[in-house]
């Protein structure tokens, strides 16, 4: 029985997925007003269903906290406070309002400082790094040092300053060397892409599906 | 002066706790992460509010009604959280990935692969025309692109005549890879060091206020 | 040969911060070229007839959009006194915070002695999900995907949304965030004029799309670029504070990369020396 309809809802979500696919594709490349309003129907059903999933990070956080609060595991007072503070975030926002200033004030405090801060301290890692890691031991440590102190020192004002011509390396640098590593990532991510979609349409991928799990 | 605003004290005692990680592991970073957790979660939910507000105001006005599909759908996909039940939210993920599929297959065969193409066949013509730095801007993109596209695509050995000159155009590829990560490493300094700046700037000036 | 102790990394940032502080308290103000790059993104702006549509659209990581805030808000700045309508248009759940951020800090409203009237002459949507499909949606119909704004208000009593129905209102597409996958629908599929104000990391990426449709996509690059269009408006922000003390710190990022390679010739030296 469970065999029976894991083979039903494997299929049905298969059947899914490729309406869902061909109404972007036929939309594109033929012109027909019903396959139009298709299209555009489940584009807007896919942006409506996707805002449920807004919610699934706090069902997910809280039962995994519950438990180890519950359970008296390492960091759980840091839990608990997290979890007061979700609670009363959620109260203030929902009261307050997305747009409000009292939100705004709240989110660029707290959630946005930290994460500025976080990066931010990226550059005191990263200096040390720098320090250890550009030893000039290769030509390859030699070609990859030397590119980025170049670009390091092009994008600086004093250099600007002294040599007029820096900007013009730069964006020579960045629109043709950096440039052309992009482009060959975004053609082989392309095609990549592509191989990948016509998998999926032709079920060959099953595990983000959950096609290959039992009821 | 220093600041009497509460919302800068928490702000700048925020930017201390996570710079304190410089210091080594400390329970003032831990709070500081579970902040961060705390705030970024339950942002997610009161975003959600005017989001299903807007998404869902035509369901309940009754201008359409079909919209009760999408609600289930999203009922659904919450269930991805219970490993029991998670088969559950495999239809409305199957309308994610099949929407987000049909799109990207037609915008990147669009874009990344006819549109580069097709750029690198016009820069390739543009090498013998134009001023100087544009000129051997455009031999670097040709030989860089096929140069890297070899060594990307062909990983595998190769055997014949043909191997030897084959794993100097993979080689060369390589040092065209390591070129723009160096470049890219490089430019993307700026962006740390000015997030590093705007973190000591609300230290500095905006709570001690020197 | 003289020897070249190893530093601790904590050396390095004990100066590092110094020199951050340094430049917070002393700003050195060393003045930046104008690039070619942003000049041509603030000569389209420019060109737009007042009362063009403007979209705002994209912003993912508050944190790492706020570099490409520094010429977003300039941006706003410019569209304001040129007469121009944005409509934001969040597409990640931090957009609608660093959305306001920029409006808010432009002080381009009313109520900060601005010219823009909110619903009249900008107008910020709720976040809406879906990446890919909210962005094709919204070129296709505006009012069929977007019902009220991030307020509340159907968007029917905007005024502003009388004259947006869907792409062909557009005027420009601006992006301050790494949306090289919005380009594929703004301007690839429908042919809309594109700002990327990118980050300095996105930078090559997406100058991939700016090489594609080179008529059609412009950049900033970073920092920079925030402080060259800030120049250009004639405002000090972000971008003009972080290059301050870039100057300074691209100095030490060079001056410890030799200090690392000395210190290699040095220990490459004192491992002869033991063979002998």
């Amino acid at each position: 029985m469970s065999a029976t309809l894991t083979y039903i809802r494997t299929y049905l979500v298969r059947v899914i997925l490729i309406i869902a696919a061909l109404s972007g594709l036929v939309t594109w490349y033929f012109v027909s007003p019903q396959a139009d309003a298709i299209a555009n129907e489940l584009q807007i059903w896919n942006t409506a269903a996707a805002s449920w999933t807004l919610f699934v990070g706090i069902i997910t956080i809280f039962s995994h906290y519950i438990r180890s609060v519950m359970k008296r595991e390492r960091y759980w007072p840091y839990q608990l406070y997290a979890m007061i503070l979700m609670v009363l975030w959620c109260i203030m926002g929902v009261w307050s309002g997305l747009y409000s200033n009292l939100y705004q004030t709240a989110y660029l405090s707290t959630k946005i400082t930290l994460h500025i801060a976080i990066l931010g301290q990226l550059i005191f890692f990263f200096i040390s790094g720098v320090y250890r890691t550009f030893r000039i031991k290769t030509a390859r440590t030699l070609l990859y040092a030397f590119l980025a102190l170049i670009m390091v020192v092009l994008n600086a004002p004093w250099m600007q300053w002294i040599f007029p011509n820096a900007e013009k390396v730069t964006f020579w640098l960045l629109n043709n060397v950096g440039m052309s590593g992009e482009r060959t990532l975004a053609i082989t991510g392309g095609i990549g892409g592509v191989v990948l979609s016509i998998r999926i349409l032709l079920g060959l991928e099953k595990g983000a599906l959950r096609a290959t799990e039992e009821i | 002066m220093i600041s009497t605003d509460p919302w800068v004290w928490l702000s700048a005692l925020l930017t201390l706790c996570s710079f304190s990680l410089l210091y080594g592991d400390n329970p003032f970073f831990r709070f500081a992460q579970y902040t961060y957790t705390a705030t970024v979660v339950a942002h997610s939910v009161v975003t959600g509010v005017p989001t299903m507000r807007d998404r869902f105001m035509p369901l309940f006005t009754g201008q359409k009604p079909l919209m009760v599909v999408p609600f289930i759908l999203g009922i659904m996909a919450c269930f991805i959280v219970y490993r029991k039940y998670a088969w559950v939210a495999s239809f409305p993920y199957a309308l994610f990935i099949g929407v987000g599929t049909g799109l990207s297959v037609r915008a990147m065969v669009a874009t990344d692969i006819v549109g580069n193409l097709k750029a690198v066949i016009r820069e390739a013509g543009d090498i013998v025309v134009g001023p100087m730095p544009s000129r051997l801007g455009n031999l670097v993109r040709v030989i860089f692109i096929i140069t890297t596209m070899i060594y990307l695509f062909f990983t595998l050995f190769h055997k014949g005549p043909l191997s030897k000159p084959f794993r100097y155009l993979m080689t060369f590829g390589k040092y065209c890879f390591l070129a723009y990560m160096g470049i890219s490493v490089g430019n993307a300094i700026m962006q740390i060091s000015g997030l590093c700046t705007s973190a000591i700037n609300r230290l500095i000036r905006t709570w001690l206020g020197l | 040969m003289v020897e070249i102790p190893e530093l601790k990394s904590q050396h390095i940032w004990v100066v590092i911060l110094c020199v951050y502080i340094f430049t917070s308290v002393y700003p050195i103000g060393v003045p930046f070229r104008m690039s070619e790059a942003t000049l041509k993104a603030y000569n389209f702006i420019d060109s737009l007839p007042p009362g063009s549509i403007v979209i705002m659209g994209g912003s993912g990581v508050f944190a790492f959009d706020l570099e490409s805030s520094a010429a977003m808000i300039a941006a706003i700045k410019h569209m304001a006194r040129k007469g121009l309508r944005l409509v934001a248009l969040p597409l990640g759940t931090e957009a609608v915070q660093f959305q306001k951020y920029c409006i808010d800090t432009a002080r381009v409203d009313e109520k900060y002695g601005g010219p823009w009237k909110y619903g009249v002459d900008y107008a910020v949507l709720p976040y809406i999900p879906g990446g890919s499909a909210a962005v094709v949606s919204f070129l296709t119909d505006v009012h069929a995907l977007v019902s009220t704004d991030v307020m509340g208000n159907p968007i029917s009593k905007l005024p502003i949304f009388e004259d947006l129905h869907d792409y062909r209102d557009i005027a420009l597409w601006t992006c301050p965030h790494w949306g090289f996958w919005i380009v594929r629908y703004v301007t690839g599929e429908r042919g809309i004029p594109m700002i990327g104000f990118a980050q300095a990391a996105a930078y090559a990426l997406y100058s991939v799309y700016m090489m594609i449709y080179p008529d059609k996509v412009w950049l900033t690059n970073g920092f920079l670029g925030g402080a060259q269009y800030e120049k250009l408006v004639g405002i000090k922000g972000l971008g003009h504070a972080a290059m301050d003390s870039y100057s300074l710190i691209s100095i030490f990022v060079v001056f410890f990369v030799i200090l690392g390679n000395l210190r290699l010739l040095s220990s490459i030296k004192e491992e002869e020396e033991v063979i002998e």
